[in-house]
């Protein structure tokens, strides 16, 4: 299968201010939460990134989205520099995160247009996938509704339709059906087997065990901002559940610290 | 592919003119509110002095015949009073009941007579007059009654005249357009900064910060267009927005200044915007238009390194005294500068540069420097800005 994202030794570090140093309970000026971490996904499979909060999952996603940069390491997005070609990655990627919202004064219909248009999508194109997309999400009859209108999952739903404007190869998902209801977390976890099925390759971070279970082809558990183990499902889930794997993994790293 | 500057810079003018409520405060809302306030202003001034001639109540004690009529013919209402009633005229001043009361020496026209005449060569004769400083028609009626008494001291040790108005031989050869030019190029620059700075930080600070803050400018820095378009597209918008709020306030003092010179009794009320011609309002243009740029792009930079629209606001502070403090500076300035490094000086020039205009001394070499100085800034702001929007300490506070 073809490598289209290859994480290489990524390190990143934040410097605390004396207030976040007093709620962390450190000495230390410098918070490294991702500590040289590679792993690699193939097309058409779903990675996903498990591990608990603060683990360095999100900042790993930002990365990849350029929206930060690490500090050391590099990654390779179907053929471009995270660090020396950022604006080529982001045309290569569809990203989302509830850190990225959507302006409440218009309406799905523009956006997507909108969206389209900063990503060069022609007219023509633009229209056929926003018809198919707004009808698969059931956005069509509220293509017109201000999203400040809209209940928080169709809000949801039309982040995830505006991030995959431009048709990318590579999603990326950060907590993808957090704070969601029942219903449009059904939806999202359907989409992504969808995507794969259409030769996408998806990268989540999640800390929702059965999401993994269900979606993905091959994890990495990552625990302050290390990668503990990475591999398929089926290699790690082999002897016992994935729940299981996580706490004994957890458990050999902190101690009894849960 | 479509340029991302031109997008941004759609989606940014769709918001603000999508938005009835944005539109109404900050285009519609400062003209209207300028132009009645210095309407009202204008028309209460100018009532104000008209009711300058109203009757005043006065009491006075030994007032020559001579004095009474000119007194009365000001409007006064006299009662003669002795001596001996001054303390009740006192309180009744400080009641409101009487305007003032004056009080001349005995024989004054005698005294006066001899004191000019130089027979008398001890102290000048002495007029009292009891006012309340605190009554508005007290303070009149004493300024009324001085000025008159001034007169008459001067018509009776008049040696010479300075530019007798029964001569007039057009002392002032300053023409009409001139007076007006002069009072406008010390009014209207200082003016329109300033209201061109507040149409700006109503705008700049809640694109940016608020963007920043809503987590919505993250969405577009995921895109594939240079930060460079995205800060070009912004400040566009946010300049165009600009303009038609300064546009707005700009109509609005226009308009409403006639009112206001008539009501300062200025003989300004006539003013016209035909005094000035084509390449006058062309001139007034460029510097509005590159001010803008550069206003916008200084605000932009501040609220970029803002968290939050507040933040913003607490920080472009400091900037708005700078600007008032040129603006105010400038409208006292007795000599125009001509050399051209003081139109290097941002805003300063803007306002030179205009004070030349309105008091018809168009000064092109003066106009090109200073916008050409704001365009150069402006670069640099928007250099500065894309450095900015690639800091991700800056962007994502991290």
């Amino acid at each position: 299968m073809k490598e289209v994202l290859k994480v290489e030794n990524v390190t990143k570090t934040f410097r605390l201010s004396a207030k976040q140093q007093k709620l962390k309970k450190t000495d230390s000026r410098i918070l490294t939460a991702v500590d040289g971490l590679s792993f690699s996904a193939n097309k058409g499979e779903i990675f996903g990134l498990l591990g608990p909060n603060g683990a360095g999952k999100t900042t790993t996603l930002r990365m990849l989205a350029t929206i930060i940069k690490p500090d050391s390491g590099d990654a390779v997005v179907d053929g471009a520099s995270i660090v020396k070609q950022p604006a080529e990655v982001r045309g290569k990627i569809g990203f989302l995160t509830s850190e990225v919202k959507l302006e409440d004064f218009f309406t799905p219909d523009y956006l997507f247009n909108f969206f389209s248009d900063l990503h060069g999508v022609p007219d023509d194109v633009r229209e056929k996938r926003k018809s198919e997309l707004f009808e698969r999400f059931g956005i069509d009859k509220f293509a017109q509704v201000k999203v400040a209108n809209l209940s928080t999952g169709m809000k949801q739903k039309v982040s995830l339709v505006v991030s995959l404007a431009h048709d990318p190869d590579i999603i990326i998902f950060d907590e993808p059906t957090n704070g969601l209801d029942v219903i449009t977390a059904k939806v999202v976890t359907d989409f992504l087997l969808e995507l794969r099925r259409n030769g996408k390759t998806v990268i989540i971070s999640t800390h929702i065990f059965s999401l993994i279970e269900k979606v993905c082809d091959r994890v990495g558990i990552i625990i302050d901002g290390k990668m503990t183990v990475c591999g398929s499902l089926s290699e790690l889930t082999q002897s016992k559940p994935l729940e299981d794997v996580f706490f004994d993994i957890y458990r050999e790293r902190k101690g009894d610290e849960i | 592919m479509k340029l991302g500057a031109f997008t941004v810079f759609k989606k940014e003018i769709a918001r603000f003119f999508g938005d009835k409520r944005l539109l109404f405060t900050s285009v519609i809302m400062p003209g209207l509110l300028i132009y009645l306030i210095y309407s009202v202003m204008g028309n209460s001034l100018n009532s104000m002095m008209s009711d300058q001639t109203s009757s005043f109540k006065a009491a006075a004690v030994d007032i020559p015949q001579s004095v009474a009529s000119q007194l009365e013919k000001q409007g006064f209402e006299i009662e003669n009073i002795e001596l001996s009633e001054v303390d009740r005229a006192k309180e009744q001043i400080e009641d409101g009941d009487l305007s003032l009361c004056v009080v001349f020496p005995d024989g004054f026209e005698n005294v006066m007579s001899e004191y000019a005449g130089g027979s008398k060569t001890d102290s000048a004769p002495n007029v009292k007059i009891y006012f309340d400083s605190a009554d508005i028609n007290s303070s009149h009626a004493y300024s009324v009654t001085v000025a008159m008494l001034d007169e008459l001291e001067k018509s009776v040790s008049n040696v010479f005249d300075i530019n007798n108005a029964s001569q007039d031989d057009g002392y002032d050869v300053a023409s009409e357009e001139d007076a007006a030019g002069a009072m406008l190029s010390m009014i209207l620059p200082m003016l329109i900064t300033v209201l061109l700075y507040s149409s700006c930080v109503a705008l700049a600070p809640e694109s940016i910060a608020g963007e920043k803050e809503r987590g919505t400018l993250a969405a577009l820095l995921i895109t594939p267009v240079p930060r460079s378009q995205i800060i070009l597209g912004k400040v566009l918008a946010l300049s165009v927005m600009a303009l038609l709020g300064g546009l707005s306030s700009f109509l609005g003092t226009f308009m409403s200044l006639p009112s206001l010179m008539q009501g300062m009794g200025d003989e300004l009320g006539s003013i016209s915007a035909n005094v000035y011609g084509p390449v006058d309002y062309v001139c007034l243009i460029v510097l509005i238009l590159t001010t803008v740029l550069l206003l916008i792009t200084v605000i932009s930079i501040i609220s970029t390194l803002a968290k939050s629209v507040k933040e913003a606001g607490t920080m472009v502070l400091p900037l708005m005294l700078v600007v008032m403090l040129v603006s105010f500076m400038t409208m006292y300035q007795t000599e125009t500068r001509t050399e051209f490094y003081w139109y290097l000086i941002p805003i300063y020039n803007t306002i030179e540069s205009m004070a030349k205009i309105f008091s018809f001394s168009l000064d092109p070499v003066c106009i090109a420097v200073t916008a050409a100085a704001n365009i150069v800034y402006s670069a640099l702001g928007i250099f500065i800005l894309t450095k900015l929007f690639n800091n991700e300490k800056v962007m994502f506070n991290s």
